[in-house]
């Protein structure tokens, strides 16, 4: 890319911020005193750089890759990544942080990809489902969700996978079934097959199998 | 979600407030304010990446010599997590640990947990009149409304409960509130954070326009002195308190030497039961000092017909509360 950097904190070229800014004339006229302000380097300024509402170009760091797309600063990190990157592993269901069917990690630990948005990810690490085994080379917890019939509709699988793979790294031997019930609290799964996670987490971690598990136990 | 324009910052919190104050609306970790810009309760034309500021005073958990500082930008999980945190009180490490869910707690900041917005579902659902919207009636307060998690305390103008899970063990640790004001950092009473609903204002921290919360600092504590925090949820994870209690007491023989209790999701602002503390102040730390705090603690309380429940619940949480404190150190 021969365009040169703005605001160094990584990825938002020059030519794209501008012709992001010139496609939304109105806006920018609305609230020009914030970019005036904001691109003021010297003499008080905040001195900052400023995206959007256009269309920005940026580039992520999805499975080990650089990925390069163009999103306005508005465009989740989900959308991004369902729909510009081909990536449908991670789910849309509630859209709000709240059903789990996202889960995705942000520098190894799980976060909702509904509520961050693509730009702010510029630089960060991002796994998806789709870097975290393949069908030849599973991930343990993958084998084990599948060993344990740990899923019925599925539709909830790859986020759930995403939170087991990390409380199993997290925790390893001394996961229990206590922590994989907070640990895993961010995920609904409206098949209610949680019992099932729990032993495909247990077995991954290679913890002792729960002695008496009680499925009508509150979550 | 509407379009806006993304500003990063060179510099600190001072540039992000200058930018506040021109119109821009701060994000940090997201969670709540996205929620509100999906929903268009907040329709920003100018969003500052606060979060993605670089900067070690803002990310910090530091012991100093005026007590425990963490920063603004220290996120739910790295509270839960650190060390120093437990040190200085196990019940702020709990409150962290039990707010929201893994995912929530990656982003989510300590900032952003104080600056959230009610949690009210009709306050989150544009089509809802809503009075903290502008509305002329608050609908929480209508025949047949919804009212099992409204507030019980405050609730003539706005039915809301403040959600947050850290304030009301921040109150009872006396913390104090560094806020970067317009030329330098000023810190503040945690009492003089919040501000009671007014028609048309969404905020519940009382922030002038491109104030920023930079940071908390918790005094060290004095000797003899355990903190608790206890809540109820309707499910054990992942769930907002129907209400909460941290209580700090202090002992000196057999007697109670002082006490701050402080409860949340019972009123629009975290609130501070004073009169509990002073029913609990000078009697032995037993049952029957207790029983006379959490009968305290909900005077003057005032239920709607569909959260009378609250009331007891609320004693609940106060004498669990005050039997931890009495029970473990810190």
């Amino acid at each position: 890319m021969a365009d040169k950097k703005v605001g160094g904190a990584g990825g938002v070229t020059r030519r794209a911020l501008l012709k992001g800014a010139g496609a939304a004339g109105a806006a920018a006229a609305l609230a020009g005193s914030v970019e005036a302000l904001a691109q003021e380097t010297d003499g008080g300024g905040a001195g900052g750089a400023v995206a959007g509402p256009g269309p920005v170009r940026m580039t992520l760091s999805v499975n080990g890759k650089a990925r390069k797309i163009v999103a306005p600063p508005r465009r989740t990190l989900l959308d991004v990544l369902r729909s510009d990157l081909d990536l449908t592993g991670a789910k849309k269901a509630c859209d709000r942080g709240t059903c789990g069917a996202c889960t995705i990690w942000l520098d190894g630990k799980p976060v909702y990809a509904c509520m961050v948005l693509a730009i702010e990810a510029i630089g960060h690490e991002i796994t998806t489902i789709e870097g975290l085994g393949t069908p030849d080379a599973l991930h343990p917890v993958q084998a084990a969700f599948g060993k344990h019939d740990a899923l019925q509709c599925g539709f909830c699988t790859p986020g759930f996978v995403m939170t087991t793979a990390w409380a199993v790294e997290k925790h390893g031997k001394r996961l229990d079934r206590q922590l994989v019930m907070a640990e895993t609290s961010g995920n609904l799964c409206r098949c209610g097959t949680y019992s099932h996670v729990i032993a495909a987490a247990l077995d991954a971690a290679g913890a002792a199998a729960d002695a008496a598990p009680d499925e009508r136990e509150g979550r | 979600m509407k379009a806006f324009r993304y500003v990063r910052v060179s510099g600190g919190a001072g540039d992000v407030g200058k930018l506040v104050r021109k119109g821009a609306t701060l994000k940090a970790g997201g969670c709540d304010l996205l929620d509100r810009m999906k929903e268009r309760i907040a329709e920003p034309a100018d969003v500052v990446a606060f979060g993605e500021v670089q900067n070690e005073y803002l990310r910090a958990i530091a012991a100093t010599p005026d007590g425990l500082r963490i920063g603004a930008l220290v996120t739910l999980a790295e509270i839960a997590a650190s060390k120093k945190v437990a040190a200085h009180s196990a019940a702020l490490a709990e409150a962290a640990r039990r707010a929201a869910s893994p995912q929530v707690r990656h982003r989510a900041t300590l900032g952003g947990n104080l600056c959230q917005h009610t949690r009210c579902g009709y306050y989150r659902i544009a089509t809802f009149p809503c009075w903290r919207r502008g509305a002329d009636v608050c609908p929480v307060l209508v025949d047949g409304a919804v009212q099992d998690t409204a507030g019980v305390f405050d609730n003539g103008e706005c039915a809301s409960a403040h959600p947050a899970s850290l304030p009301p063990v921040l109150g009872a640790l006396g913390a104090r509130v560094v806020v970067r004001a317009r030329k330098e950092r000023e810190e503040r009473a945690f009492e003089a954070l919040w501000r009671q609903p007014a028609k048309g204002v969404h905020e519940d921290v009382a922030l002038a326009p491109g104030e920023v919360i930079v940071a908390v600092v918790l005094p060290p504590l004095p000797a003899r002195t355990n903190v608790a925090y206890e809540a109820v949820r309707q499910r054990a994870a992942f769930d907002w308190a129907l209400a909460s209690c941290a209580a700090r007491v202090t002992r000196d023989g057999g007697k109670v030497k002082a006490a701050s209790i402080w409860l949340g999701s019972v009123a629009p602002t975290p609130r501070r039961a004073v009169a509990a503390e002073k029913a609990l102040v000078g009697k032995a730390p037993g049952a029957a000092g207790f029983a006379a705090a959490a009968d305290a603690a909900v005077a003057g309380a005032s239920p709607l017909p569909g959260n009378t429940y609250k009331v007891e619940l609320v004693k609940v949480v106060v004498r669990r509360a005050l039997e931890r404190a009495a029970r473990r150190e810190r």
